[in-house]
């Protein structure tokens, strides 16, 4: 009889770890299949996320959208609204602060002299993109536009100037592409520098096996009266770059364009001795303007503001700044020209997201969240050859098992 | 005893049960859980490669090494590099019982065989088939005219209110520069000075130009002529009656020596004349600082130098026909030109017909002429039995309608649009994409 009732137990209490063990076991299998099942359905909800975004109209120029979206409504398919895109809290670097409008601007910016300088009063931020899209709290997103071909241009020599140009793609150089260039030399006068005119500051190149060329200009020397921006467009079978080049500014000062708000076509010119503070002391520096167009065949063309203040100076210290207009929605590149007591230099800002390739990272942070899907597509802005990117997690508290 | 035999061997089958269901329900990889939808990626890249239609045009030169060869590296260049693909063409036809006929014609891969891929296709048309429309270059004896646009930024405008000269400069350059092998923007008058010199900005030809005048009633003048300190002062300022009149004399000569077609888009032509720096301290009367009123003389001054006669300061007038309507011609070429401007409009400075005793022809008409005024014509000025100069004046109240302008130059030369229909047999080419991942994915 104990035999027996000893084995019972010895049964039962072996049974009672076995079934523990293995709930154990088939919970972890079964958690597993559950995460990879909300995987999935987050991979899903990633490309349907990236298709919502880039496939609605774009966020107007003024005001708070009703819907989150980048495309430019005049045209068609995956092709974004430039200045939908400016309006996008992306920045990566520290933000500027300007006492003069008393405002903080997000900053993009890619060489001393290439500024994406927008107030954040106008921008459209991360959580208002979240309530937007209905996702606020379900999920989190990253999205990353980065131009498909970039071009490297570096001076290899002065006089004549001569200029080298790498095109590259997302995975190879991009080889026999047509390269369309725009030269646009300085004078540095005594007062506003002047842009000149000479032969040849215009035309094509084309790039060899490995993605590279050079352009010289037989009629330019560069000397300490003249300097120069250098711009150009490389493309082939629909994949289009963009590239931009001036020599490194002399001097400490220089003029930063801080963008007005989209609504208002204006660009607001500071000194940069009154940034972020407006300084004690007045100094001046002079400047003029212009503006570069792309047209529908690729061929870059200047031509002038048109407002007023296109040329005049900046001066730190007391008093309000400078404003010029735009004038219009056209996309293009600002160009402006300074100099003034040993500082001089040439200062690019781009009128529309894409006019001087650069990249954007807008939206969340993917540190700590487990599963992150992310998805790709090929868009154009503006006749730029660009990638977006979508990274998507899940905001809701699960962890992942394991 | 037994019951513990039992229990190991219900222990021993949960275990088999584990096993067994831990390897049919093994997670997958990462790249089968969140995949990049390569469907979409092919897609989104076809549409880049076609968005200037070379996609289109290598579908059907199959037999063409260049543009395939430049097909694949702009597909390798714009795929991230551990993607694989194969571009493959196929002709579309029609099969006996009257379903498509897939044949394949072409196609180009970096990898021998696709592994878990995926596939989109696009439907392509041949380009003497097209949806598209290749514009004709407009020309003049075989060679190709220039367009100038002035917009100079040393300038006011005047009549046309809530536009800026430059901004309606933007605007006609899209609508027309595709018609013309070179489009330039005259940016500031040192450059129009030099083009009156005859002299040739960016590359542009000179002769047998159109100046589009975005500046409204006034044009501008470069220092050279409007400073008294200025080498053609003599030739842009009229000392003995004290006015402006001069330098638009001087344009009418220039317009015909170099046989420009000049356009005014708005309002009186050569009303004032302006310049921000040079005529800084004067205004028009209405506030605008940098213009200097030149009243009608200047429009007889510019059609006496058109004319080649001497100059004389004399009065014009222009008349008010009111409402004006496109003719039904122009309401044709319209829709050509994908240009849609109110069929009415109002001409408040339309040039009388009387102009025409300056040796002037009227080679085009935008709108029903309401006699004795012609608003919207195209005068050439007759040199014997040879055109030589040409004036397009709009003449309409303000605000300014720039496609008037774009539409009346195109009326004038009607370039072709090359297309053709969509119905020819087999016209179509599908091009499929299939793209795979390699690596880790």
């Amino acid at each position: 009889m104990s035999g027996v009732s000893i084995d019972h137990l010895i049964s039962i209490v072996v049974l009672f770890f076995a079934v523990l063990l293995f709930i154990g076991l088939f919970n972890q299998t079964l958690s597993s299949a559950v995460d990879y099942q909300r995987n999935t359905s987050t991979a899903k909800a990633c490309g349907d996320l990236l298709d919502t975004m880039l496939l609605t109209p774009g966020i107007p120029t003024s005001g708070t959208p009703i819907a989150f979206g980048l495309q430019d409504t005049a045209l068609t398919q995956y092709q974004l609204d430039p200045f939908s895109l400016m309006r996008l809290d992306s920045s990566t670097q520290a933000s500027i602060s300007y006492q003069k409008t008393d405002l903080t601007y997000s900053n993009i910016t890619t060489s001393p002299s290439n500024y994406l300088l927008y107030p954040y009063t106008d921008m459209i931020n991360y959580s208002t993109a979240l309530s937007l899209m209905g996702i606020n709290g379900t999920y989190g997103f990253q999205l990353s536009l980065t131009p498909t071909v970039s071009i490297s241009i570096a001076q290899v020599s002065a006089s004549p100037l001569s200029l080298s140009l790498n095109v590259t793609g997302t995975g190879f150089p991009l080889a026999n592409a047509d390269v369309n260039y725009l030269l646009i030399p300085v004078l540095l006068s005594t007062g506003s520098p002047d842009f000149e005119t000479i032969a040849h500051q215009t035309g094509t190149v084309e790039t060899n096996s490995i993605g590279s060329t050079s352009v010289t200009f037989p009629n330019f020397s560069l000397n300490p009266n003249l300097t120069y921006a250098f711009v150009a467009y490389a493309y082939l079978d629909g994949i289009t770059g963009i590239g931009c080049y001036e020599p490194s500014p002399v001097g400490t000062q220089s003029i930063v364009p801080f963008l007005d708000p989209l609504s208002t076509l204006n660009v607001t010119l500071a000194h940069s001795d009154d940034i972020p503070n407006t300084s004690t002391t007045a100094n001046t520096l002079y400047y003029n303007t212009t503006f570069i167009l792309e047209s529908q065949n690729y061929a870059i063309q200047e031509t002038s503001l048109g407002s007023s203040n296109t040329s005049g100076s900046v001066t730190s210290g007391p008093g309000n700044p400078i404003s010029i207009s735009m004038g219009s929605y056209t996309p293009g590149i600002l160009v402006i020209a300074y100099d003034n007591s040993g500082n001089s230099g040439v200062v690019m800002m781009p009128w529309g997201f894409s006019s001087l390739g650069f990249s954007m990272i807008f939206g969340g942070t993917q540190l700590n969240h487990g599963w992150v899907a992310t998805d790709l597509r090929q868009v154009q802005i503006n006749g730029v050859s660009y990638q977006a990117k979508l990274s998507l997690w899940s905001e809701q508290s699960y962890s992942e098992s394991g | 005893m037994m019951r513990t035999v039992e229990v190991l061997l219900v222990i021993i089958l949960l275990g088999a049960a584990y096993v067994a269901t831990s390897s049919y329900i093994a997670l997958p990889s990462p790249s089968t859980v969140s995949p990049v939808d390569l469907n979409q990626l092919a897609y989104t890249t076809l549409q880049e490669l076609d968005s200037r239609y070379d996609l289109s045009s290598a579908a059907f030169q199959t037999n063409n090494l260049t543009a395939w060869g430049d097909l694949q590296i702009a597909l390798a260049a714009s795929l991230p590099a551990n993607m694989v693909y194969n571009l493959t063409v196929y002709n579309v036809n029609t099969a006996s019982n009257g379903g498509p006929l897939y044949s394949r014609v072409a196609s180009i891969s970096n990898a021998a065989n696709l592994v878990s891929t995926d596939a989109s296709s696009y439907l392509e048309a041949s380009s003497n088939v097209t949806y598209i429309s290749t514009p004709q270059q407009i020309s003049t004896n075989g060679s190709p005219i220039t367009l100038y646009i002035l917009d100079c930024s040393d300038t006011a405008g005047w009549w046309i209110t809530g536009y800026t000269p430059s901004s309606l400069a933007q605007t006609v350059y899209s609508l027309l520069s595709p018609y013309f092998k070179n489009t330039v923007m005259v940016q500031n008058t040192s450059q129009l000075n030099q083009l009156l010199n005859g002299q040739s900005i960016q590359g542009g030809s000179v002769n047998n130009a159109i100046i589009i005048n975005t500046c409204g009633e006034a044009v501008p003048i470069p220092t050279n002529f409007s400073s008294p300190t200025g080498l053609n002062y003599t030739m842009g300022y009229d000392s003995v009656d004290k006015s402006y009149a001069m330098y638009d004399y001087t344009l009418g000569k220039i317009t015909q020596l170099y046989n420009w077609t000049w356009v005014s888009i708005v309002g009186y032509p050569f009303y004032y004349v302006t310049n921000t720096g040079s005529l800084s301290s004067s205004q028009n009367n209405f506030g605008i600082y940098g213009m200097n009123m030149v009243n009608g003389y200047g429009l007889s001054a510019f059609l006496e130098g058109l004319n080649d006669q001497s100059y004389k300061y004399t009065g014009s007038s222009v008349g008010q026909p009111g409402v004006v309507y496109l003719t039904s011609q122009v309401q044709s070429l319209c829709n050509y030109y994908g240009l849609y401007p109110s069929v009415s409009q109002t001409s408040t400075r339309a040039l009388p017909t009387s102009i025409t005793s300056y040796n002037l022809v009227v080679t085009n008409s935008l709108f029903t002429t309401t006699s004795p005024y012609n608003p919207g014509a195209v005068y050439r000025h007759l040199d014997g039995t040879n055109y030589q100069g040409g004036f397009f004046a709009l003449g309409m109240a303000r605000i300014p309608d720039i496609r008037l302008t774009a539409l009346g130059i195109l009326c004038a030369y009607q370039p072709a649009r090359y297309g053709s229909l969509y119905t020819a047999v087999g016209s179509n080419r599908l091009v499929v994409l299939q793209l795979g991942i390699v690596g880790g994915g």
